[in-house]
C-alpha cells in the first residue's frame, strides 16, 4: 500500500484559523442576540416592572 | 502547562461575555429599577376578600404624590373593576389576587405579567408612559370561561384624571307648595383639593356653585327649588360636576293629589 506520510508539528505552528472564526462568528452571533434579547424585547416592551431591588434580594 | 494563543483568545472572549451578561443584568436593575414581582406582601384569605379593607372595594387609589394603588381582584371570569382607570406619567402598583382558582394578569405586548394566587399578594409597580388603552387578559387556564377573560387598563392623561365621583338625588314626588331640594354629593379621591363648580338643572331652573373638596373627603351641595314655581307634574333634573353627569327626576304632585292618596293609604 502507499508510504504514510506524516509530518511532525510543533506547539506554536498548530494553526486553526478555521476553528478560530467560527468561534469568532459565534461570540459576535451570542452579542448580538443578547443585545436584541435584553434592551429591544425585555426593556423595549414597556411599561416594565419597577422598583427597589432590595425587597427582591431580601425575599 | 502550554496553552495554545488561539485557546487563550477564546478563553478571554467568553470571560467577557459573561462580564457583559452580568454587566447589561445590573445595569437594568440598578439604573433602571427593573425588577421581578416580589412574594413580600403578606397572605390573604381569598373567602374573605370582601371584608378586606383593600381588596373588599376593588379600586384605584392615591397614595401619595404621582403614586397610586390599584387594588384588583381576578375571579372566574372577570377582573374588578374593569376598567381600571389610571393616570399617564404616574408610578402604579398592582395588587393583584384572586378569589377562586389561579389566575393570570397579563397585558400582552409589556412586562407585565403576573399570577394571581388565591391567598398570595402580587405586587408589582409600573409606570404607563403613554395614554390609551390595554387590553388585560388572564393566561393561566382557569375554567371553561377563561378564553372570555378579560378587562381593559385606561391610561388618561396626567392632567385629565381624577378621581372624582358624583351622586345626587331627590324625593320621588314633592307636594306642591314644598321645597324640591336635590343633594348632590361629590367625592374627591385624591390627595388634591378639588375645585369645581357643580352645575345643576332642575326643570326649567338652573343652579350653579363654586365647589372646593378637600383631598379624600367629600361634600354635600344641597339645591332648592320652588315646586309651585315648577308646577305640577314630572319634571327631570341634571347634575353635572366637570364631564360627570347625574339625573332623574321628580314628581310635583298637587295638595288634592296628596291628600286623596295619603287618604287612600291610610
Amino acid at each position: 500500500m502507499g508510504s504514510r506520510v506524516s509530518r511532525e508539528i510543533g506547539h506554536d505552528e498548530y494553526d486553526p484559523w478555521g476553528t478560530l472564526s467560527l468561534i469568532v462568528i459565534y461570540f459576535v452571533a451570542l452579542t448580538l442576540m443578547w443585545l436584541f434579547t435584553y434592551f429591544i424585547e425585555f426593556i423595549g416592551n414597556t411599561p416594565t416592572v419597577m422598583g427597589m431591588i432590595v425587597p427582591v434580594m431580601l425575599g | 502547562m502550554r496553552i495554545h494563543q488561539y485557546e487563550k483568545l477564546w478563553i478571554v472572549g467568553s470571560m467577557i461575555l459573561i462580564v457583559g451578561f452580568i454587566v447589561t443584568i445590573t445595569y437594568g436593575s440598578v439604573g433602571l429599577g427593573i425588577t421581578m414581582i416580589g412574594d413580600e406582601e403578606e397572605t390573604i384569605a381569598p373567602d374573605e376578600l370582601n371584608d378586606d379593607e383593600q381588596f373588599g372595594e376593588p379600586r384605584v387609589e392615591q397614595v401619595g404624590e404621582n403614586e397610586y394603588a390599584a387594588y384588583v381582584v381576578a375571579q372566574t371570569f372577570i377582573f374588578q373593576p374593569d376598567p381600571i382607570e389610571i393616570p399617564a406619567n404616574n408610578e402604579i402598583t398592582f395588587y393583584v389576587t384572586s378569589r377562586d382558582v389561579i389566575h393570570g394578569f397579563y397585558v400582552p405586548g409589556t412586562n407585565i405579567n403576573a399570577m394571581a394566587i388565591p391567598g398570595q399578594v402580587a405586587e408589582l409597580t409600573v409606570e404607563f408612559d403613554e395614554p390609551g388603552e390595554h387590553g388585560l387578559i388572564c393566561h393561566e387556564y382557569c375554567g371553561s370561561g377563561h378564553h372570555t377573560m378579560e378587562g381593559l387598563i385606561v391610561v388618561q392623561p396626567e392632567d385629565e384624571f381624577d378621581l372624582t365621583e358624583l351622586s345626587a338625588e331627590t324625593p320621588d314626588t314633592v307636594t306642591s307648595g314644598e321645597q324640591v331640594q336635590l343633594n348632590a354629593t361629590v367625592e374627591n379621591g385624591q390627595l388634591e383639593p378639588l375645585e369645581t363648580t357643580v352645575n345643576a338643572e332642575i326643570g326649567d331652573q338652573t343652579f350653579q356653585q363654586d365647589l372646593t373638596v378637600d383631598g379624600k373627603s367629600t361634600q354635600n351641595v344641597t339645591f332648592t327649588a320652588e315646586s309651585t314655581q315648577l308646577g305640577v307634574g314630572e319634571h327631570d333634573w341634571t347634575v353635572t360636576v366637570d364631564d360627570y353627569e347625574e339625573t332623574g327626576s321628580v314628581e310635583v304632585v298637587s295638595n288634592e293629589t296628596a291628600a286623596a292618596e295619603g287618604g287612600e293609604e291610610s
